[in-house]
């Protein structure tokens, strides 16, 4: 009886012990998380972040800037009548694109979703940058940290921009930090409004600050009162599309814009044959066949005879057709596939200068600027009607000749409500205003 | 604390005991047979009762045993006959006669982490198979190639027939999407490592990107490096009813291998040398050609190389896939033991030839098991298994660069040269980007393995009496593996040379990977009364999880070197699996007089990979059985079973390894390296998908069990199932990772086992095995989608709510009726109507036949290896009139001319009948061996006679391996064999 009652008592012992051991188990068994042990972690980086680790992003978002350039830069020139892209691989280019028949620009589709992802994608790069800014613990002066938001900031407007550009009447989406909670559609104004305050509110950081950037940048420069000019080169492109003439002009003082200076000064994005890096995607080389991209042939033929800027195209041996289109010339914009692509350079702020003047009816300076123009691609003065409307017409052509495959003239035509003067080449082709909004958002 | 001080001085002194016990013992001798000649059983197990005192019988199944003091009955058993306990007194000679257990109902079965039950109180359908039923009929390549049509409810399939594995299981069904879908092996207690880690050749083939992302590179998976000589029995848990208690990584079902072990007895010697040759299974044939069909296929350019051929073609389907490979298999091993130890050594070499020339599979595989009893209240078991093995799989499947074997041979017709010059110098294919013979010749495509399993575990008897068993085990298990993956592409081979590749590249892939478990449990037996019996168990597992693989692709080799260092371009991947998972369980089974047998159980599980890493997630389970025979009531004694079952329970699957993270990317920017945000947001809130199984059956044995049928009905529902779905780009993401789906699987399995012949001679075993399961997507919070092959044009599968996840759909004419939404055409499913396998032994006196044939039935293919023979014009059948329906195109131009119109060419019935197993054994008469050596002789085959429609080399081909939802997908793989196998066993 005595027994039992031992065994009893050491097997409920046991048991005893059994079951607080597995309690404390169970509370003591905790599993931390494991980090990525094969990428860098957004929470590691935006938490505490080294300067190399800023470096990193600052370097993954200037990269990430040229993504996809090629189809949106193909996207706003085809529509814009600058040049055809000819794909054998892919019939888009010239039939949803130049509106073919029934053809349509789809909402799903490379060209319309591409582009905007890419941008989008900086953007979130750019956000990503300026928290890691916001905490870093390593030894950068407020000035700096402000300075380097300003920069992401820039950048984020400037991508914003190009979004723009091509959803234009749908707006965009201009709050996109946090992925659960995406803000909403701006209206077109209200998008093209925030892009300004966006750049406004950066340049205050950015303005007069002798400060460097906590980084080295390819944009423009690495000091704050410098990279203003950038910005604010921006911004004057901003207020033309806004039609704000005195802020225009104000937003160019205060920019790298001068009027005697280099056509080619500015903002580039920059591309190397280094393994893994990307190449000019806008280069192809002369007398392509398959895939090319060639002038639509107006571009040659409403030239006035001996501008030099019709460089940009050469002439091809053998005619190139697709789809019902042809053209005799290459597009040569970019003569090698390492060659830079601009973000804003001087020609463009000149012309800005002149389109801003006209506008106030300070005609005078606006022809002036326009010969600058002129002067430099080997043509005479000027010699029509000093009127603001026949000025206009000058600026645009201008603009046409100056910026061309630069993505500028579907934005100026549509600004100027003269869709309708762009060339149809077959009938039934139809001149889009914007992009659909993609399918996904 | 007094008390327990008082407790542990109690079992030490119970131990002390028993060790002075041993002073006094006493000898008995018998001989153990069996059926109407009283045969000798060689093996069996003579234990005495309610001790761990042992031994086994010899050749002539006699045995010696030493009594104890005070024991007086002996327990004998051999697998396959019911065990009997006989009484034995000092000095006697027993004989004793074992009778046949038909239904295998005293069989014990393993079913979970620390539990066993006898198959006659099983709840669920738990499938065994035994290491004969395995290896027994002929010689097996990889375990899990050996379990075709061995039991119900798996769809097994060659992924291709390059030596060295690549099988993909899938029980009960599809359980994941885009997830692990291949069941969890466990070998011994040691989680086991099945991973097919790609070799890099996706850098010269191209093969993804283009369509399709998948990898197509043919790994094997690395189930294929256990020995299947090894191996003693294999437990399937089908379903989550069965593998709850496995939590989180149980969804596609858990395979649990126990290996040999050593038995008390005198040493048991086994030598075994076959001796084989294998040949391609079905040959396809050539085209035949004349200048007008060379001038359709090539156009009128061609034709002066066809006319310079002048009329000479080569049989090239002989000179590539035409070799008839040697295997060789050797095997030894030995094993025995004593009163305190036992072990099991094996050895086994294997050297099979593949029927591509440079192609083939070599292992070594050393196997050391070893059991200690420390103490009468402590054992040890140690498992210990090397393997290096060498597989060189060639060169084969889908790409972009027409350079594979598969894809150079079909483009290229039979009156092309490729021979080399007498220098050995190769011409380049005018009609295609590969010479074949010299990508064959040249080509290098191998993977080694260094492999070392071990695991240890210790059993701890903390008490025992009349009523109770307490006991504590510890488990411990490493599997620790090096893969090297060696591709070289010299700069000779005409895809390489002249621009047209990168001048030669050298691929090394190295993948270390180490993989640890833990286990304690606790177990208390509770016999409150001869009725009445309770089993505890608690436990905790850990499970650590570490793969590092870095590939490096040197391109611009220089000469003929293939070190990496000679090369003029360079590029490493790395990428690392880590994982640490944590767990409980606790399980309860009451058995009240092997009536009424239920149990419920619960796991818990923690794990890195889920969004929540501290987070723990339930598993519960709970089942019945109740033997109604064995009710007072049951009068029917020709129904000497009748079983009801029902069995519900949950498992886990984890999502992709990296699914939680949102990496910041590297990006190449100005001579440096930028962080991008990736395109895929992870989801910290991920959940595991999570499986639900209701199994029910009845057993029902018939004529002493002579008779069994099993019957078995199960539903199961996998929800929170992952998709990479598409999201706002405007967030900078283009995809994220979410729960958003679920399968429903349901089927039947019908196993009927007999015995209609047991006689003097004559003795013939049957077993006869049905199965099939359907599927249906029931929820699905994205808009359907294609995945798994090459588009609607080719055919492709398609995940859509309401339909099969297997569903294989295209674009069609308007008579085929496309479903009006989507605007495609359901063609077929890539599962199977039903499978069948009927497994047969027949024994006549010394002689042994034994067969396992095997019948799929339906189970559709989308064979693209037609398509691209089509497109180069030299498909065997491309002149036949046998298609079209107005009798005028030819089958090529039929089919080509669907291309774009409809993807029905492509999509084939992939059924076949086949007999898997083939064998005819001869037993010599010991005494031509004057009784020293058992010798046993024989003939076997393996997939010898097959039977299909299916136009390619083989049905049973998947181009994308092991993946989820994708196989079933044929691009010009390696072709499968049929193999003739000379046998010889000898034991001592």
């Amino acid at each position: 009886m005595r027994k039992m009652k031992s065994q009893y008592n050491f097997l409920s012992k046991i048991r005893t012990v059994i079951l607080v051991s597995f309690l404390l188990w169970i509370n003591a068994c905790k599993i931390d998380p494991i980090p990525d042990p094969n990428n860098p972690s957004i929470t590691s980086i935006t938490q505490n972040a080294s300067l190399g680790e800023i470096q990193n992003l600052v370097d993954g978002t200037e990269s990430a800037m040229r993504d996809n350039l090629g189809n949106y830069f193909d996207g706003v020139c085809v529509i814009g009548r600058e040049y055809y892209r000819f794909s054998t691989s892919d019939p888009r280019f010239t039939s949803d694109l130049l509106g073919k028949g029934n053809a349509t620009l789809d909402s799903n589709t490379f060209y319309t979703t591409n582009p905007f992802a890419a941008r989008y994608r900086a953007i979130k790069n750019a956000n990503i940058l300026i928290e890691a800014l916001t905490n870093t613990k390593a030894s950068i002066t407020d000035e700096q940290r402000k300075a380097g938001i300003a920069y992401a900031k820039t950048i984020k407007a400037y991508e914003l921009l190009l979004v723009f550009n091509e959803q234009y009447g749908n707006g965009i989406r201009v709050d996109v930090s946090d992925p659960d909670k995406l803000g909403p559609f701006l209206d077109k104004d209200g998008s093209l409004n925030a892009i300004a305050s966006l750049l406004d509110e950066a340049n205050t950081d950015l303005s007069g600050q002798t400060t460097e950037f906590p980084f080295t940048s390819t944009i423009y420069t690495n000091d704050a009162a410098t990279f203003s000019k950038f910005n604010r080169a921006i911004a004057a492109r901003v207020a033309v599309y806004r039609s704000d003439w005195n802020g225009a002009l104000t937003a160019l003082s205060n920019s790298f814009f001068d009027i005697n200076g280099p056509l080619n000064k500015g903002s580039y994005h920059i591309f190397s044959t280094a393994g893994g890096d990307q190449l000019n995607p806008m280069f192809f080389p002369l007398e392509s066949n398959g895939e090319t991209r060639v002038a639509q042939p107006d571009f040659v033929k409403d030239a006035e005879a001996g501008d030099t800027r019709l460089s940009k195209v050469v002439q091809r041996s053998d005619t190139a057709f697709q789809d019902g289109l042809s053209s005799n010339y290459d597009f040569y914009l970019y003569t090698s596939n390492t060659a830079n692509i601009p973000l804003i350079r001087n020609e463009e702020l000149i012309l800005i200068y002149a389109e801003a003047n006209i506008q106030l009816n300070n005609l005078t300076e606006g022809r002036d600027a326009l010969n600058k123009i002129r002067t430099a691609a080997s043509l005479p003065n000027y010699s029509g009607a000093l009127t603001q409307d026949a000025l206009i017409d000058e600026m645009l052509k201008q603009r046409r000749y100056s910026l061309y495959g630069e993505g500028h003239r579907w934005v100026d035509m549509r600004r100027y409500n003269r869709l309708d003067q762009l060339p149809i080449d077959r009938p039934g082709d139809d001149v889009w205003v914007q992009f659909p909004r993609p399918t996904n958002e | 604390m007094r008390k327990s001080t008082v407790a542990a001085l109690h079992l030490l002194w119970a131990s002390l005991l028993s060790l002075c016990l041993h002073a006094q013992n006493s000898v008995v001798t018998g001989k153990i047979t069996e059926g109407a000649n009283n045969t000798p059983v060689v093996g069996a197990s003579v234990v005495v009762t309610g001790t761990t005192v042992g031994t086994t019988t010899d050749n002539e199944g006699k045995f010696r045993i030493t009594l104890p003091t005070g024991k007086n009955s002996l327990t004998i058993s051999s697998a396959g006959f019911k065990s009997q306990t006989v009484k034995a007194t000092s000095g006697q000679d027993l004989n004793v006669k074992l009778e046949e257990d038909y239904g295998k109902l005293d069989e014990v079965v393993i079913t979970g982490l620390a539990s066993s039950i006898k198959r006659t109180n099983l709840a669920n359908s738990v499938a065994s198979v035994s290491g004969r039923d395995l290896n027994g009929t002929t010689v097996q390549s990889t375990m899990d190639g050996a379990l075709y049509g061995k039991f119900t409810g798996a769809n097994i399939s060659e992924n291709s027939g390059a030596p060295g594995g690549g099988i993909s299981i899938k029980l009960r069904g599809i359980t994941s999407l885009v997830a692990n879908s291949q069941p969890l092996y466990i070998v011994d207690g040691v989680y086991y490592d099945n991973s097919a880690i790609p070799a890099g050749l996706n850098s010269v083939s191209k093969a993804a990107g283009q369509g399709s992302v998948a990898n197509q590179d043919n790994p094997s998976n690395r189930i294929a490096d256990l020995d299947p000589e090894d191996i003693d029995r294999i437990e399937i848990l089908k379903g989550a009813s069965a593998a709850a208690i496995y939590g989180s990584r149980a969804a596609g079902g858990v395979v649990l291998i126990t290996t040999k072990r050593g038995k008390a007895g005198k040493p048991r010697i086994e030598v075994g040398q076959t001796t084989g040759v294998q040949w391609q299974l079905k040959k396809l044939g050539m085209r035949s050609w004349d200048e007008d069909k060379v001038v359709a296929a090539y156009g009128a350019s061609k034709l002066p190389l066809y006319q310079a051929a002048n009329g000479k073609v080569y049989n090239y389907e002989d000179e590539l896939y035409g070799e008839k490979g040697l295997m060789s298999t050797t095997r030894v091993s030995i094993s025995g033991g004593g009163d305190k130890t036992s072990y099991f050594a094996g050895y086994t070499r294997k050297d099979d030839d593949g029927i591509v020339k440079g192609t083939g599979y070599k292992k070594n595989s050393i196997r050391l098991n070893l059991d200690q009893k420390l103490a009468k209240f402590l054992d040890l078991s140690i498992n210990s298994n090397y393997v290096e093995s060498q597989a060189d799989r060639g060169y084969f499947n889908n790409d972009n660069t027409s350079t594979t074997l598969g894809v150079s041979f079909v483009s290229t017709p039979s009156w092309v040269e490729l021979h080399p010059d007498a220098n050995g110098n190769y011409p380049n294919n005018p009609l295609a980007p590969s010479n074949f013979l010299q990508t064959r010749d040249l080509v290098t495509n191998s993977e080694k393995i260094n492999r070392f399993l071990l695991g240890g575990t210790l059993t701890l008897k903390l008490y025992n009496d009349s009523k109770n068993d307490l006991r504590i085990i510890g488990r411990a298990g490493l599997d620790y593996y090096t893969l090297n993956t060696i591709a070289i592409f010299p700069r000779e081979l005409q895809f390489e040379k002249d621009g047209n590749g990168t001048n030669g590249a050298s691929i090394y892939g190295t993948t270390i990977t180490r993989n640890s478990n833990y286990n304690a449990f606790i177990l208390h037996n509770y016999t409150p009364s001869d009725k009445l019996n309770f089993k505890t168990q608690i436990g905790v597992t850990q499970e650590n999880v570490d793969l590092d693989n870095v590939l490096s692709t040197a391109t611009q080799l220089i000469g003929t070197q293939t070190n990496l260092n000679q090369a003029g371009a360079i590029q490493v991947q790395e990428n690392k699996v880590k994982q640490l998972d944590k767990g409980f369980f606790a399980q309860e089974e009451v058995n009240f007089n092997d009536v009424l047998i239920a149990t419920i159980g619960v796991r818990g599980d923690k794990s890195s990979r889920n969004g929540d890493a501290d987070k723990l997630y339930y598993y519960p389970k709970a089942s019945a059985a109740v033997n109604v025979n064995k009710f007072d009531f049951w009068k029917w004694d020709n129904v000497s079973q009748f079983k009801l079952r029902a069995a519900y329970g949950e498992s886990g699957n984890f999502a992709p390894f990296g699914a939680i993270y949102s990496p910041l990317v590297p990006a190449v920017f100005n001579n440096s390296t930028g962080s991008l945000i990736g395109l895929t947001r992870g989801n910290q809130n991920l959940k595991p998908e999570r499986q639900k199984e209701l199994e029910m059956g009845v057993d029902l044995g018939f004529l002493k069990n002579r008779v069994g049928l099993e019957f078995t009905y199960y539903t199961k529902k996998v929800e929170d199932l992952l998709l990479n779905v598409a999201v706002p780009t405007s967030s900078g993401f283009s995809t994220a990772w979410e729960n958003v789906a679920a399968i429903k699987n349901h089927g039947i399995e019908i196993a009927l086992n007999a015995m209609p012949i047991s006689g003097k001679d004559w003795k013939w075993n049957t077993r006869v095995n049905f199965w099939q399961n359907r599927a249906v997507v029931s929820e699905l919070d994205v808009p359907a989608f294609n995945t798994g092959a090459f588009g609607a044009t080719l055919g492709t599968y398609r995940i859509e709510q309401g339909k099969s996840p297997t569903q294989l759909v295209g674009i069609g004419t308007a008579d085929q009726k496309p479903d009006p939404n989507s605007g495609l055409v359901h063609f077929a499913d890539a599962e199977p109507d039903f499978q069948m396998s009927f497994q047969n032994t027949i024994t006549w006196k010394r002689f042994e036949f034994a067969f396992l044939m095997h019948w799929k039935e339906g189970g559709n293919n989308i064979n693209l290896t037609t398509l691209l023979s089509d497109i180069f014009g030299t498909s065997p059948d491309y002149d036949k009139k046998t298609l079209d329906p107005a009798g005028q195109k030819t089958n090529g131009d039929y089919r080509l001319a669907a291309l774009g119109v409809t993807a029905q060419p492509w999509i084939e019935n992939a059924g076949y009948f086949r007999v898997r197993e083939i064998g005819l054994y001869y037993s010599m008469p010991k005494e031509w061996f004057k009784s020293i050596a058992a010798v046993k002789v024989g003939f076997s085959a393996h997939n010898l006679i097959n039977f299909f429609k299916y136009s390619s080399y083989d049905p049973e081909v998947s181009n994308f391996g092991i993946d989820a939802i994708s196989s079933n997908v044929e691009v010009t793989p390696f072709p499968s064999a049929k193999s003739v196998h000379f046998d010889v066993t000898i034991t001592f």
